[in-house]
């Protein structure tokens, strides 16, 4: 298992937020397959708090991979989506990873992968490992004991 | 109390210095914002030889003398090659003549469900937006070839009455049988619906090419394809199609085509471009050097900072850039003002770290006979991966092409296998 950069849901959003909305990002977020659901949780509420609107969060077996356009389309003023990786699906990488430029204009892209399925996707996709803004391991705020002040 | 607000405002006028540096240095930036920023560094010289013009002032001088020529840029991912192209557009702009169509084929379609023919369409539809925008209504012929064209590229619903549709497999009296020639053509002959498209492009594009107009079509996306057999797979159509047009092309390849056997590359196009890894030294190139120093990197750190980000991007343009970003970042959440030498090498460790992520036993046994024998088979398909996943990166000096391991990840790959 590799020891990427650690963070929490509040560091991260707070790092997005610092980086402004005019910053296009792509970060993969690698967790225990156990805290997938609390780390999910816990970046919609800190996106709410802190940046001020509703996360879109998708999981990858919604996505269709012939029709990212549709996923990563923006409704707001500053998208942030949220995609889980939630089994290992080698056409929807494939196609991330062939049309990667539609997620480096969406604004925020977070996909969130057990180490597992991230270590397959960074192997997978060529394009989109060279693209990604950042690989981070992410715990839950608790974890952590974060203090939010 | 106070000692809250100043540290506060400490805290503040530190984020005015940083954010703006991050802001140039993101690396998935949209280069043409980049290039109206004037934050573009380019080359001086042709990547593989000092005595060669660069590679957007060759292109650009072939397009403007030979109309018509087809040219390839190949290179590894993050290597440049879409600043390359923007390069050429703003050069061949010098000319009022010239109309200059840059796509990114993602863009306009799904480079998973891509048919032959779709370049084609792409490119009609984007010259015939651009004869709507010089606001010159086209004739008559030109917007019906448009319609057609729209039809064919973007499907229509057409109403069959049911008698019509039920037992339609019945009624097929005959079966397809392919019957193969005496000769193998060199490039395959053009399908039916590649012709097709491409005489409607032609007749869109008549009024420009009677007036000797200078067209040039710029075609990035086609190197994410990877697979060399995907990429030929248009060329020997799509790219084939407009030959004999005076339609001049500029596609950008995958970086597997410059190894590939059949010499497909250097047979099909007119003229071919490579871009390897930015310097043989990435340590000691001043072009790596000079695209920190006009993003404001020797505004946070020192030239020995500067020179190891520069030297452990291993010369890939994406990653030096990811480096210094990555490097800034530490630094501020380090309560820094300035970009130490810890926090460079914490980011080189997170970059080789994510080179290292998907790498199985055989993918470091071959890393360890690079690093070791300098032993890299180009043939092998382990290989093949980890140089299209810039695990490996191609070099070129003094006529010798030669590989290395990314030096962010022999940094932290295990000593043994």
């Amino acid at each position: 298992m590799i020891d990427f950069a650690a963070t929490t849901p509040f560091r991260l959003v707070r790092r997005l937020a610092a980086a402004g909305q005019g910053a296009p990002s792509v970060y993969l977020l690698v967790c225990e397959a156990a805290a997938v659901d609390a780390v999910r949780a816990d970046i919609a509420a800190e996106v709410e708090v802190q940046l001020g609107f509703n996360l879109r969060s998708l999981a990858a077996s919604q996505v269709q991979p012939e029709r990212l356009e549709d996923a990563f389309k923006s409704e707001t003023v500053w998208p942030v989506v949220l995609v889980t990786l939630d089994r290992w699906l080698p056409r929807l990488v494939d196609s991330l990873d062939r049309n990667i430029v539609l997620l480096t204009r969406t604004g925020m892209v977070l996909l969130l992968a057990s180490h597992e399925i991230a270590e397959r996707a960074l192997a997978a996709g060529p394009n989109l490992r060279n693209r990604l803004t950042d690989v981070l391991l992410i715990k839950p705020d608790e974890a952590f004991g974060d203090a939010r002040a | 109390m106070e000692i809250d607000l100043r540290s506060n405002t400490a805290a503040f006028d530190r984020r005015q210095v940083y954010r703006p540096f991050l802001e140039r240095l993101n690396p998935i930036a949209s280069i043409r914002d980049l290039a109206d920023r004037d934050l573009i560094v380019p080359r001086d010289h042709d990547p593989r030889d000092a005595a060669q013009p660069p590679i957007h002032a060759a292109f650009a001088d072939a397009a403007e003398l030979n109309r018509g020529t087809q040219m390839a840029l190949v290179g590894g991912i993050g290597s440049g090659k879409t600043t390359e192209l923007l390069l050429t557009q703003r050069v061949l702009s010098r000319h009022s003549d010239a109309l200059n169509i840059f796509v990114d084929l993602a863009n306009y379609t799904d480079l998973n469900e891509l048919h032959t023919g779709a370049i084609l369409a792409t490119v009609g539809l984007q010259l015939y937006w651009h004869l709507k925008k010089a606001k010159k209504e086209p004739p008559e012929e030109v917007t019906s070839a448009h319609t057609k064209l729209r039809e064919l590229a973007l499907g229509k619903t057409v109403l069959v009455p049911v008698e019509h549709w039920q037992g339609y497999e019945e009624r097929e009296e005959a079966v397809r049988v392919e019957v193969p020639g005496l000769m193998r053509l060199r490039f395959p002959a053009l399908r039916r619906e590649v012709r097709e498209v491409k005489d409607l492009l032609q007749s869109i594009a008549s009024p420009l090419l009677e007036n000797d107009a200078q067209i040039t079509l710029l075609i990035d996306g086609l190197d994410r394809l990877i697979r060399p057999e995907r990429f030929r797979e248009y060329a020997e159509q799509d790219l084939q199609a407009l030959r004999g047009t005076k339609m001049t092309v500029i596609v950008v390849a995958p970086l597997l085509l410059w190894y590939d056997k059949s010499r497909f590359l250097l047979d099909y196009f007119d003229l071919v471009k490579h871009i390897p890894a930015a310097a043989a030294d990435p340590g000691d190139s001043a072009f790596l050097r000079q695209i920190l120093e006009r993003r404001g990197a020797l505004e946070l750190m020192d030239r020995a900072e500067l020179t190891s980000v520069a030297k452990y991007s291993g010369g890939v343009l994406r990653d030096l850039l990811t480096l210094a970003r990555s490097a800034a970042e530490y630094a501020y959440r380090d309560d820094q003002d300035r970009i130490g030498r810890k926090h460079v090498w914490a980011a080189i460790k997170q970059l080789g770290k994510r080179y290292l992520a998907g790498l199985g036993t055989s993918h470091r046994f071959c890393l360890r006979r690079l690093a070791v024998n300098k032993e890299f088979p180009i043939e092998d398909s382990t290989a093949r991966e980890l140089l299209v996943n810039r695990q490996v990166l191609e070099y070129f000096s003094r006529g010798r092409e030669f590989f290395a391991v990314h030096p962010a990840l022999a940094k932290v790959l295990p000593k043994r296998p």
